[in-house]
């Protein structure tokens, strides 16, 4: 018994000498981990792009002192597009390497297999890519919803594709093809609910796998039924052999698609006039001001091929918010970072000044008002405008 | 009728790939009783070599960009050659490392080591060529061939012609030469053959080479199609495999007939509902299974006791 007791206050001393020597090397710095694709599907160079802006603001942090006087460290993991291997990444960065909030990720499919994670570990989340429109709103009505996002939201681009749809289709005969991954079908299914808003109706609704290289069979029966408007929803790489097999028929309606067509993949699979045909939204041009330059030639330093200058900036301005919140909170607690991040304010970030970007109903840092037309015109994306751009008002973008 | 047509022409295209790849684990099917499960990585490797090489005659880094004007014919052929040599090494490692400790021994550790091998590979491709999809454009240009008012795409029937004339070649070198009729025999018996005098080491070995080399080249012809992406590989080679039990596992013929049938198949689904376009291959595999186990043009062997 004595022996017993003896060995168990043994323990006891090991312990709060393991926990008093191990308080300090927590506390030094704050961990934020970025989990996104950085390798596999046609999202990977929005979520390379998405990295370095990442790791440009943690550098700008630390140049500033850090937050709350502590070293801000950013644990990268690639999670090469797919459900699983994100799942697992994301519980390695809570459980083991104990991050305060996660920067992520570029596909929406991995975004809805994990959701419920951080949610229940009440770790802040801000989605710097992935548009899904279901991420931030699943957990809406729970007391605290941990899921934030500055990103091209696809209810928000589906807002903006489909007013100019409408206005542009001469017969209102409006098909939608989406791939068969969440990120086609959330796609297919937002944009047939806006396009009731308009009274509208699509002509046909197909979809395919995403590393399909052949898309005839669904645009015979798009044909068919008579569409002169087609909206791809899709990434780039789906989009562009959309794009050949339309080449292939010879079927060339007027042709919009996500953000994701801003990857190289497009010109480099469609081929450069396929490329050009394609009407797509986009958040923010590296050449808007001195800042988005700035960051964009930082971002080129270590990834030459940049296309995808808006997820750099995406990233950069979701590190940048999350920090203001854990200033305003005086604490890396998840709980009251994620009550600051729905009250901050006067944040300068790349795309604009955030005056309170989001709310208690609203987690979306960015809207269909943020958003333009965009268009590859040989090795670049430029800025799309036409008489129908032209003539959209605030009431046509219905969402 | 044009797009039964146009559903045809892109079935056959993608049939093709899905036939050279069946035809390489039916040789080494049939001389080892063994399987590359690796199959769909080396297709990965063959077509990032192949792009590599490209650019190396190009006179660039092994992971630049190729410009449509840097692919000439020329290029692309010795890219083929490289591809396949460099494959053909690929396959004798295989053999040494992952087939050869087990051949001959009850059980399966031969299906975890292919696999396992395969995943080496392509994590090594990984590492050198980095993440993100290579595009090769195509040698022989990128604009649409019209058929009859079908488009098709110059490098599909290049695909097309190609795995056509790889399996006739294929074909009649084992139907027709002395190597050929010593690697049937071998397949027919190994002890048997080993007692007639033939090398059966030297033909097992060759049939790994032959497996390799029939993966780099569907790698080579189809990154034009699909760019050269380090995960492309397992759905192609979960296809091909599907192509090679449809058509008979045990006969070259019939895993050139199961290739292009499954990609026709595909094609035609497609045109009518697109997302049941895997059930029915998968429904027409287990078809395939109850009714005619030994695949359409396969043998059945009756072991003799």
């Amino acid at each position: 018994m004595l022996h017993q007791t003896r060995s168990c206050k043994a323990f006891a001393l090991t312990s709060a000498f393991l926990l008093f020597a191990a308080a300090p090397a927590v506390a030094q710095d704050i961990k934020i981990g970025y989990n996104g694709d950085q390798s596999a599907s046609g999202a990977a160079e929005l979520g390379v792009a998405g990295r370095w802006g990442f790791e440009a603001a943690i550098e700008d942090l630390n140049k500033a002192g850090g937050i709350l006087g502590r070293k801000v460290v950013g644990l990268i993991r690639d999670d090469t597009g797919q459900p699983p291997k994100s799942i697992q990444n994301m519980t390695e960065l809570i459980d083991n390497e104990k991050v305060v909030a996660v920067i992520g990720p570029t596909n929406s499919g991995n975004a809805l297999a994990w959701l419920h994670i951080p949610q229940q570990k009440k770790i802040p989340v801000v989605v710097p890519v992935a548009t899904g429109t279901e991420i931030t709103t699943r957990y809406a009505k729970e007391p605290q919803n941990y899921l934030f996002r500055i990103s091209m939201v696809d209810r928000e681009q589906v807002g903006l594709v489909v007013a100019y749809a409408v206005k542009a289709s001469k017969g209102k005969k409006i098909a939608i093809i989406g791939d068969s991954t969440g990120y086609g079908q959330g796609g297919i299914k937002d944009a047939t609910e806006i396009l009731a808003l308009h009274n509208v109706q699509p002509v046909a609704t197909e979809k395919f796998g995403a590393k399909d290289t052949d898309m005839t069979s669904q645009l015979a029966k798009i044909r068919d039924a008579g569409a002169d408007t087609v909206i791809i929803w899709a990434v780039a790489d789906g989009t562009a052999q959309v794009l050949r097999s339309m080449e292939k028929t010879n079927y060339l309606p007027l042709t919009l698609g996500t953000w994701g067509n801003l990857s190289s993949l497009l010109p480099k699979i469609a081929g450069p006039k396929m490329a050009e045909h394609i009407i797509f939204a986009a958040s923010t041009t590296e050449d808007s001001n001195a800042r988005t330059k700035a960051l964009a030639a930082r971002v080129r330093q270590n990834f030459p091929t940049l296309t995808t200058f808006a997820c750099s900036a995406q990233a950069y301005d979701s590190v940048m918010l999350l920090a203001a919140a854990i200033k305003q909170a005086g604490t890396t607690d998840g709980e009251k970072v994620q009550a600051a991040l729905e009250n901050i304010s006067g944040v300068q970030g790349m795309i604009k000044l955030y005056n309170k970007p989001f709310s208690k109903t609203s987690h979306e840092g960015l809207g269909v008002g943020d958003f333009y037309l965009a268009r590859w015109k040989g090795a670049q994306v430029l800025r799309y405008e036409d008489a129908v751009t032209k003539a959209l008002t605030p009431a046509d973008l219905k969402r | 009728m044009v797009s039964l047509l146009q559903a045809l022409l892109s079935g056959l295209a993608l049939g093709g790939i899905y036939g050279l790849i069946a035809l390489g684990f039916n040789i080494t099917h049939n001389t080892t009783k063994t399987l590359n499960f690796g199959q769909g990585e080396f297709l990965v490797v063959g077509a990032f070599v192949a792009v590599s090489a490209v650019l190396l005659f190009a006179g660039k880094g092994i992971t630049g960009t190729l410009q449509p004007e840097d692919v000439t014919i020329a290029r692309y052929f010795g890219s083929m050659i490289v591809t396949i040599i460099v494959l053909g090494m690929l396959g004798v490692a295989l053999y040494f490392t992952a087939v050869r400790p087990f051949f001959g021994h009850a059980g399966l550790a031969w299906v975890m080591s292919t696999i396992g091998f395969g995943i080496i590979i392509q994590n090594t491709a990984l590492a050198i060529w980095g993440p993100a999809p290579l595009a090769m454009p195509s040698p022989v240009g990128n604009d649409v061939i019209r058929i009859a008012g079908a488009g098709v795409l110059p490098q599909e029937i290049s695909v097309l012609l190609a795995s056509i004339v790889v399996m006739i070649a294929l074909d009649l070198t084992l139907r027709k030469t002395k190597i050929g009729k010593a690697v049937r025999a071998v397949a027919h018996s190994s002890s048997a053959a080993a007692l007639m005098g033939i090398n059966v080491p030297a033909i097992v070995i060759l049939a790994f080479v032959v497996s390799s080399s029939l993966a780099g080249l569907g790698g080579l012809l189809i990154a034009p199609i699909t760019t050269a992406s380090v995960f492309m590989g397992l759905t192609l080679a979960l296809k091909a495999f599907s192509a090679a039990i449809v058509g008979g596992l045990n006969n070259p013929r019939g895993c050139m007939l199961g290739g292009f049938l499954l990609g026709i198949i595909e094609a035609l689904v497609g045109l009518w509902h697109a997302e049941l376009r895997e059930i029915s291959i998968f429904v027409l595999i287990i078809l395939v299974l109850v009714l005619k186990p030994e695949g359409l043009l396969g043998q059945r062997y009756v072991e003799k006791v």
